[in-house]
């Protein structure tokens, strides 16, 4: 029950059905199932360990400088960034192959930006600890991915032909993504 | 093709029967506003399929009549005193949106009846649910005098129900307009069964994952009263039948479909614990959407791999019937053997795209 | 000459940034609700897009992909600064509704990654030209998107009261958003579509003509 409870909270937190972050990436991310599992976990390692940036950011700037924490978020973003093709490099170079798209993609979007501004807003009174912000953003990372799951479910379905050629792929993914999205509306 | 669709077409008569059983009920109770209100509702549905089949440049069959049937689904799960404006937005928003920009009858993802009601939820959350009570008929142009709670929503939140158990049956008691018969949604579900015209596999889990929940954790009072009146209120019955059975929704095998329908029954039954909130069961019918497709998309799988593993065994059966002059031949022409297991791995190919 | 004229004006109709390229989705889903917002947002965005383009377009091409990245990143942070500082006092009210999707649009898909794959491919007056129509494409969505869905959640245009007594508040929330876009972008398709038909048919027509 509390299992239930929880998956349900996650829903109604879910940052790309309650707030359309990420959505754009989203749509690359559902066409194959390739393509799903390298760019959530992508975007979650960037959620997780840019949250943890920002716990940093905030403790050191205050709000002193909040016309620059965008710089600051894009700053800290970009040095995930390299580390992380750095540290697929220093794997091998298959891997880093493979999975350099996914990182390229997934550096720079609304998914990750907007969790960190999310991040910071809801613990803007500075009172909580590192933990707190990492959960955040590992919970935005798995929301991306429950909603990456929930446009993969209907992907065939979507593009198939019997879909009006007008409406084939992007603007019938949309309007599902939107029942969906209601749907969660419905249940906060 | 042409027996699935008469079929189809039987099936839409008998859902359109029970259900206009139900509106005659519905008529008994609240007057002939809820007749117009459904009238509305079929009314502006129809039109709008026919607009939509008239830009999709098909033609209107007998089959795309489905669309009256969920617009009297829509219209038996709305109070009796509700603005018929709201009905008809919704009606028209779910009959384009949720179903033939997915390609319409064919490619249906959503219940248009749920997403009708999603809609008005989101928009007219005070207008959906304040109830006129039994018996109190509003004129057809004039505003309800008295508005009260549904007693679902009271059930939810004090845990008392007023109605005796007869009235229970007959569904004297405030809510929408055709989902409290709980005797007649009794005996449609059950004809609706035995004629196979809704998915047996998902109203049975539907209803086995209510019972189950209100029995290991009652909302209020006794296992058996939190059973009988659970079943009773927030539409579970109704929904069981018309929105999470419906064929062109629910996974086909009764196996899939049971676990979809206990799957939406286990959820919202937690909800409604934890929060109070009434008929959430249509909500989550949409919210699991997409665990219908997915159980979908896995039998296919199941079945290709079934249908593979057959034809396989069918060839091997044919090639030891061949015997000899076969393998002869397969060793005189080795091009014969390059070509035809190019074939297969093109084929295999093809099959791993797909899925 | 004509192929030319056509590849700058792109961005407007046949490429639009939303409805065909599917970038910066998320504002017009999110904010895109009301007049003022949508003109709020229209300001932000043209300013940040148009100089951050026009300033990395100076970023040396030899750089690696990932660095060339976070450099278009870092210009489009800095252009924020002085955008949202002037839009303070612009637009003090929609600032705060607007909230973090104003940051958000520095980061847009136009600036990070359509600057490699489309822009710098282009000589820089080029460039320029098409760079605008891409903005226009992104601001004639979210004036239209602010308008209609203004009109039916809250029954006004910009702030003024109109006479509509059925108001469907839900098209305002995110979820309305999403089938907003999706109906839209179905009726961009379905008109681009039927105009590229009627090109076609007076090509041939023309052909026809000259045939003859």
């Amino acid at each position: 029950m509390f299992l239930i409870n929880d998956l349900i909270t996650l829903l109604a937190a879910n940052l790309i059905l309650t707030q359309a972050l990420g959505t754009s990436t989203i749509f690359i991310a559902a066409a194959s199932k390739k393509n799903l599992v390298g760019i959530a976990s992508v975007v979650t390692i960037f959620t997780t360990s840019g949250s943890a940036a920002v716990y940093f950011i905030n403790r050191i700037t205050g709000e002193k400088y909040n016309d620059f924490a965008l710089l600051f978020y894009v700053l800290a973003v970009g040095i995930i960034y390299v580390l992380m093709l750095f540290l697929f490099r220093f794997i091998g170079k298959k891997s880093f192959e493979r999975t350099r798209k996914y990182i390229h993609i997934s550096a720079y979007n609304c998914a990750v930006m907007g969790t960190l501004f999310t991040v910071s807003e809801r613990f803007s009174s500075g009172t909580s600890a590192l933990t707190d912000y990492i959960k955040m953003g590992f919970e935005a990372g798995i929301g991306f991915i429950i909603a990456a799951f929930i446009l993969t479910a209907a992907y065939r379905t979507l593009n198939s032909a019997k879909v009006p050629a007008s409406f084939r792929g992007f603007p019938a993914m949309l309007v599902y993504l939107g029942i969906i999205s209601m749907a969660v509306y419905a249940l906060k | 093709m042409h027996k699935r669709i008469k079929s189809e077409r039987f099936i839409w008569l008998d859902i359109t029967i029970t259900l206009l059983a139900l509106e005659l009920m519905a008529y008994f109770y609240y007057g002939p506003r809820t007749l117009v209100t459904a009238g509305i509702c079929i009314a502006v549905s129809l039109a709008a399929e026919l607009v939509a089949l008239r830009l999709m440049h098909k033609k209107f069959r007998a089959d795309n009549l489905s669309c009256t049937s969920d617009a009297l689904i829509t219209a038996l799960m709305l109070p009796a005193a509700i603005d018929m404006k709201i009905p008809a937005i919704a009606c028209i928003i779910a009959v384009t949106a949720a179903k033939n920009i997915f390609g319409g009858k064919n490619n249906m993802i959503f219940s248009p009846a749920a997403v009708a009601y999603l809609i008005m939820y989101t928009s007219w959350k005070n207008d959906l649910l304040s109830y006129t009570a039994p018996h109190t008929k509003t004129g057809i142009f004039e505003a309800a005098s008295e508005l009260v709670n549904s007693a679902s929503y009271t059930y939810n939140h004090t845990g008392s129900f007023k109605a005796t158990d007869f009235e229970l049956l007959l569904g004297n008691f405030s809510g929408p307009v055709g989902a409290v018969s709980i005797l007649l949604l009794t005996v449609s579900a059950l004809i609706l069964i035995l004629r196979r015209d809704i998915s047996a596999g998902a109203f049975c889990g539907s209803i086995t994952g209510t019972v189950f929940m209100a029995v290991i954790c009652p909302i209020y009072g006794s296992s058996a009263d939190s059973v009988k009146y659970i079943l009773a209120t927030n539409m579970i019955l109704f929904a069981s039948i018309y929105i999470i059975s419906d064929k062109r929704i629910a996974p086909k095998g009764n196996y899939y479909a049971f676990f979809y329908g206990l799957f939406i029954a286990l959820s919202s039954y937690v909800i409604t614990l934890t929060t109070g909130k009434e008929n959430v069961i249509i909500i989550m019918s949409v919210l699991f959407t997409p665990v219908s497709l997915g159980f979908k998309n896995l039998q296919k799988w199941i079945d290709n791999e079934r249908l593979s593993e057959a034809e396989a065994k069918v060839a091997a059966e044919a090639d030891s019937i061949a015997g000899l002059p076969l393998n002869e031949t397969e060793t005189d022409n080795p091009e014969v053997i390059t070509d035809s297991s190019a074939k297969s791995g093109s084929e295999f190919e093809e099959t791993a795209e797909n899925e | 000459m004509n192929k030319g004229k056509d590849k700058i004006t792109s961005g407007l109709l046949d490429d639009n940034t939303v409805l065909s390229a599917f970038m910066v989705i998320s504002p017009v889903i999110m904010c895109g609700d009301t007049l003022q917002n949508a003109l709020a947002l229209i300001y932000a965005f043209s300013l940040i897009t148009f100089f951050s383009v026009l300033f990395a377009s100076f970023v040396p091409k030899r750089l690696p992909y990932a660095l060339k990245i976070i450099i278009y990143a870092v210009i489009a942070s800095l252009v924020y600064i002085p955008v949202k500082l002037l839009a303070g006092e612009i637009y003090p009210e929609s600032i705060e509704r607007i909230g973090i999707y104003y940051p958000l649009l520095a980061v847009n898909s136009l600036i990070v990654f359509r600057t490699e794959s489309k822009f710098f491919l282009m000589k820089r007056g080029k460039m320029v030209g098409s760079l605008m129509f891409c903005i226009l494409g992104f601001d004639s969505v979210m004036i239209i998107t602010g308008f209609i869905r203004e009109l039916i959640a809250y029954g006004t245009i910009n702030s003024h009261i109109v006479d509509i007594n059925t108001l469907m508040t839900g098209i305002a929330q995110p979820f309305g958003g999403f089938i907003f876009l999706g109906l839209f972008c179905g009726l961009y398709r379905k008109i681009r579509s039927s105009l590229l038909r009627d090109e076609d048919e007076a090509v041939r027509s023309a052909e026809n003509v000259s045939d003859k």
